[in-house]
């Protein structure tokens, strides 16, 4: 359970101190000459193009309150980030400021001329002219990286001034709904944003996270995301809000998450008697548990199925949201009597709607309702209890997060809890997911 | 002979002089007959004698303070007592009886006018516990551990007496008797019925899918105190229902309307029902199946109560 915890556990924004950097080349014994010449290569020629971008409070001076890296594309000042570099300003940009410190002392002010919420990309335009700047790798860009390829990724980790991190490239993060690369390596606080490039210096990624508890897993941005997103937005004036583009983004790639869920038909996984709703999208990391070790020994016994899409957007550093959840509980009586074995089913089957951040700020009340369900008259479909919890986002009209419950009624001596949790999802597909899944728990026999 | 009876507040007997003669003296000094350690009695306050009519009068020795009759407020020189109406000197009540007044006749003392309250106090006193038993019997999924089934026991035979027995102080000192059986009773027909009440409530919670009696349980609970406390509150002093009834009516609407505030602040904090969804043995299930069209209407109509619940705190307010 821990071990699942943890890696179900979505991913996590590059927040770890590590300071280990390049160390695992030294058993690679013909690469290293070349590897570190290639890494004194970068050294000296990336600095000018690298950037550190500061969010500071509009009125407490020259302090920041977060940092993290950007590159140069344009030799007019265009540089790629992520989102979440700069996601305080585009949320608040009458509370905060952004600033960028170039390698050469200079700083100035930073424009955001666009957002790519789902895959974590920002554009912002500098007031530096004709700056060296990186470009983008075409195999790369084309998908051809072959793996194992060294790679260099560089930021401003911790604040502590300009760093190179060597790593390989591992290919694309399988099982995973948005396309990233994964790349083994160390990506550190404040380097976020910041390019990940070839031994030629040509960009490949952009850092964007690590994974917590893992040593060396850190994924990027794919260049080409980064590219269109540059072609997408130059030419253009900053637009003064773009709170606006971000809930637009937010709404458009959820609703393209659930019609790509919707689009399989649930398969059923057997559990116990029962046959329980499981989703044949690939993009789902599924764990199973039981209770039969625990000691005193358990007097139901509780096997569970839990799987979770890492679908998780970063909307601000408080809501992090987007991400399905189906789970199952076969709950079966050791030596309970039929109320006995009622409570723990009570237990188990509390709706828990997980918000992705703060209620206050984000979320309108819950609002619940349960009842009696027979999905069809006959032998397959066991009567059921349904309780639907949704909540709607207080900033993005049209999401909800939603969470059905249902406990089936067939038998006083057993039962199985299905749990289905949709973060950000329009109602309507909320509402037909849910029939599919109710109508999906079935008895096997 | 004349019995002089000095009384308590609460018109208890608190001492009693006979007078032999025909005439006394009442008064706080030691040459009276019936001292009155009273500070606002004075040293010769009073003296008692016979009129011709043989009719027993105290009279006012010229004293700064008087005399009264209880529960008026006219200073009176001379009084003619009767034996039944006490008169005041200072803050002292004061009876004076002939010899021959005629007293109630015995009460009739029967054992079994004592034994059939105990036995309903019994009866009630283990349906409580028995409710309690159950239910804790019902919820035990883990391993069994008898101090469970301690804690319904401890909780009856303790705050159900210290309930009873406070009511039952009060009764003693503002109408001389304590009416603990009685008080007993009270509190045992009370608990009960909140615990019948709770019992019903989940049931039709969960097989008449009908939660509000659960939700809102605590409305019942605050009514049900309130009319114990009604019947505490008669048996203490005079009866005036009307009077009681309204200062419990009163404390009722404030602790509900507390109760109500504390709710409407929890919900609007955390944005969850405080409530909890509850399974019983489907064997139970008292209310027909809805078809899946039946209650996704249902749930359709949830969305417009939540995109009010947005347009009511404006969509604004979280990003400024």
């Amino acid at each position: 359970m821990a071990l699942g915890d943890l890696l179900t556990v979505s991913i996590r924004r590059a927040f770890l101190p590590l300071l280990v950097m390049a160390s695992m080349s030294g058993s690679l014994a013909r690469a290293a000459p070349d590897a570190s010449s290639a890494a004194q290569d970068i050294y000296a020629s990336a600095p000018p193009r690298l950037l550190q971008i500061r969010t500071l409070v509009a009125d407490a001076g020259q302090r920041q309150t977060s940092v993290g890296s950007g590159f140069l594309v344009s030799a007019d000042g265009l540089a790629v980030t992520n989102y979440h570099v700069v996601s305080q300003f585009v949320l608040e940009p009458k509370t905060y400021r952004l600033e960028y410190a170039a390698a050469d002392g200079s700083h100035g002010e930073v424009r955001v001329l666009g957002v790519d919420l789902p895959n974590d990309l920002a554009i912002v335009r500098l007031d530096k002219q004709d700056a060296p700047f990186f470009s983008f790798d075409a195999a790369a860009m084309a998908g051809n990286l072959a793996k194992g390829q060294r790679l260099y990724s560089m930021g401003n980790p911790l604040d502590l001034g300009f760093t190179i991190s060597e790593g390989t490239y591992n290919g694309l993060v399988e099982h995973s709904y948005s396309e990233q690369i994964h790349f083994t390596g160390a990506l550190n606080p404040g380097m976020s944003g910041g390019p990940t490039v070839t031994a030629e210096g040509a960009v490949v990624g952009v850092n964007v996270a690590t994974r917590r508890g893992g040593q060396l897993i850190s994924f990027l941005v794919p260049a080409r995301f980064a590219a269109a997103l540059v072609e997408r937005v130059r030419g253009r004036e900053a637009p003064s809000d773009l709170r606006a583009e971000v809930a637009r983004q937010l709404t458009d790639s959820r609703t393209a998450l659930y019609k790509a869920f919707a689009e399989k038909d649930f398969r059923s996984d057997t559990i116990g008697p029962y046959r329980a709703p499981a989703t044949a999208v690939p993009w789902f990391d599924c764990w199973s548990s039981t209770n039969a070790g625990g000691i005193p020994k358990p007097r139901a016994s509780i096997n569970s199925i839990s799987c979770s899409s890492e679908t998780g957007v970063f909307v601000a550093s408080d809501l992090h949201t987007g991400a399905i959840q189906i789970s199952h509980s076969y709950v079966r009586s050791v030596d309970l009597n039929q109320f006995q074995l009622a409570a723990v089913l009570t237990q188990q089957s509390q709706p828990r709607l997980v918000g992705g951040g703060p209620f206050r700020k984000w979320y309108t009340p819950e609002r619940c309702q349960e009842d009696f369900v027979r999905v069809a008259a006959d032998a397959m479909h066991p009567p059921l209890r349904v309780i639907w919890c949704s909540q709607g986002y207080r900033p993005f009209e049209g999401l909800y997060d939603v969470v059905l419950t249902a406990v089936t009624q067939d038998q006083g001596s057993e039962a199985l809890v299905s749990r289905l949790s949709l973060q950000a999802v329009g109602y309507d597909d909320a509402m037909s997911i849910g029939r599919r899944f109710l109508e999906a728990v079935q008895v096997a026999k | 002979m004349i019995w002089v009876e000095i009384l308590s507040r609460q018109q208890e007997v608190a001492a009693r002089f006979r007078i032999v003669g025909t005439e006394a003296r009442i008064g706080r000094a030691y040459t009276n007959d019936v001292i009155v350690d009273d500070p606002y009695v004075a040293p010769e306050h009073l003296r008692l004698f016979r009129d011709e009519a043989g009719g027993l009068v105290v009279e006012d020795m010229g004293t700064a303070n008087g005399v009264y009759l209880d529960g008026s407020k006219q200073r009176l020189a001379r009084v003619l007592v009767d034996g039944r109406q006490p008169i005041r000197i200072g803050q002292t009540y004061l009876r004076i009886r002939e010899g021959n007044f005629a007293v109630e006749p015995e009460r009739i003392g029967r054992a079994e006018r004592h034994a059939l309250p105990l036995l309903l106090a019994a009866i009630l006193c283990v349906a409580l516990v028995a409710i309690d038993e159950v239910r804790t019997w019902l919820n035990q999924t883990s391993e069994v551990q008898p101090t469970t089934y301690l804690a319904p026991v401890l909780g009856v035979v303790i705050a159900v007496p210290i309930w009873a027995g406070v009511w039952a102080l009060l009764s003693r000192i503002f109408s001389g008797r304590s009416f603990f059986i009685r008080h007993l009773l009270i509190t045992l027909t009370g608990g009960l019925v909140i615990s019948l009440y709770n019992e019903v409530a989940q049931f039709s919670a969960y097989a008449l899918s009908w939660t509000a009696p659960l939700t809102y349980s605590f409305g019942p609970t605050w009514l049900v105190v309130a009319v114990m406390c009604f019947f505490h509150l008669t048996m203490i002093g005079p009866p005036r229902p009307w009077l009681k009834g309204s200062i419990v009516a009163g404390l009722l609407v404030v602790a509900l309307a507390a109760q109500v505030l504390q709710l409407t602040e929890a919900f609007f904090r955390s944005g969850r029902q405080n409530t909890m969804r509850l399974l019983m043995p489907p064997a139970l299930r008292i209310a027909p199946l809805r078809d899946e069209a039946a209650f996704f209407t249902e749930i359709g109509k949830l969305k417009s109560t939540i995109d009010a619940d947005r347009a009511k705190a404006g969509p604004d307010d979280a990003l400024r």
